[in-house]
């Protein structure tokens, strides 16, 4: 909740002046997603019950879900796909929630983080499109009608180079926006102000991450199914 | 989960996310068509020209997403209101229908 604050005291401040790597702060929170997904799945993997509980139980209610949110919006395919999304979900999702613990920050508050993020989503989608329709993927540039190919092109070429691009933004500016809010009332009353406004922002972080979510899915869907 | 009800996101969750998407895409797509002019501009040197039409291209791409955008949300509607079993619960049949004014 620091990034407010143009010298902000963090934890990972801290940490860089211990390890002397001269990293900025969202490396090192990124990393601490990193950490607490990978000791989960390790953990989880090695006591997988038939009956699940506690930790277990928590992950397959949040992928099973989105699992069965994808293939109802994509289709069966959507299981070869569906990998990608759900990690995209979780990661985006614990790195926005690191934010809200003090003397922390979430690393999708920095542009750097969602830029590489929606990047690898583009990268994937195109991909997947061209994996599955080999050269026949410019059919999905180039409109219905054959006459309007060229125009069409350049269309769909603007608002294919947008998608990455609103990904970071929306991503970003919320975040920090978020972050920036829970500072201003840390300053202005202490623990009063700031509690109410966390259950504002749990919700607000949620709903980012599944709008990333959402619209990655929205977009390997527009790669995998015909061409109209 | 607070937010996942009966093992899918739930709708508040659905309906943010579709509206909070709408409006980005049409003032990014407006600025990929600037960009793109202003830089094949200076590739070209052809100076205000492929600045104005990409700008315009840009606009046209903005909206025709928006436009795509609300065609998706207004086939889910319909889907949710007129499809036979959208959900293992029975309200499903009766909120369609009001749902569907909005």
């Amino acid at each position: 909740m620091a990034a407010g604050l143009p010298h902000p005291l963090t934890y990972s401040v801290l940490i860089d002046q211990q390890l002397g790597l001269h990293l900025p702060p969202h490396v090192y929170y990124m990393w601490l997603a990193m950490i607490i997904l990978f000791s989960c799945g390790f953990i989880l993997r090695g006591r997988l019950q038939l009956v699940p509980g506690g930790l277990q139980n928590v992950f397959e209610t949040v992928i099973g879900g989105l699992e069965d949110f994808v293939v109802l919006n994509i289709g069966e395919e959507g299981r070869k796909v569906f990998p990608f999304l759900s990690a995209m979900f979780i990661f985006i999702l614990v790195m926005n929630y690191i934010g809200l613990i003090p003397g922390c920050d979430a690393a999708t508050a920095n542009v750097n983080t969602n830029a590489a993020m929606a990047i690898s989503v583009f990268v994937y989608y195109n991909y997947i499109g061209i994996k599955k329709w080999g050269f026949g993927y410019i059919k999905h540039f180039m409109g219905p009608v054959i006459f309007l190919a060229p125009l069409m092109l350049i269309l769909e070429t603007v608002s294919h180079l947008a998608r990455p691009l609103s990904l970071t933004l929306r991503l970003f500016g919320n975040i920090r926006g978020e972050e920036i809010v829970l500072v201003l009332l840390f300053v202005l009353a202490p623990v009063l102000g700031t509690l109410p406004m966390y259950f504002l922002f749990i919700l607000g972080k949620t709903i980012q991450a599944f709008i990333f979510f959402m619209l990655t899915m929205i977009y390997l869907k527009g790669s995998l199914e015909h061409a109209h | 989960m607070f937010f996942f009800k009966r093992d899918k996101p739930s709708e508040a969750m659905e309906l943010f996310g579709n509206v909070a998407t709408i409006g980005m895409q049409l003032v990014v797509a407006t600025f990929i068509g600037l960009a793109m002019g202003y830089y094949l501009d200076e590739w070209l040197g052809t100076k205000p020209w492929m600045l104005i039409i990409f700008l315009l291209l840009g606009i046209i791409a903005g909206f025709r997403d928006v436009y795509r955008e609300a065609m998706r949300l207004q086939r889910g509607a319909d889907a949710q209101s007129s499809g036979p079993a959208s959900g293992p619960d029975g309200d499903d049949a009766k909120g369609g229908s009001d749902r569907q004014g909005k």
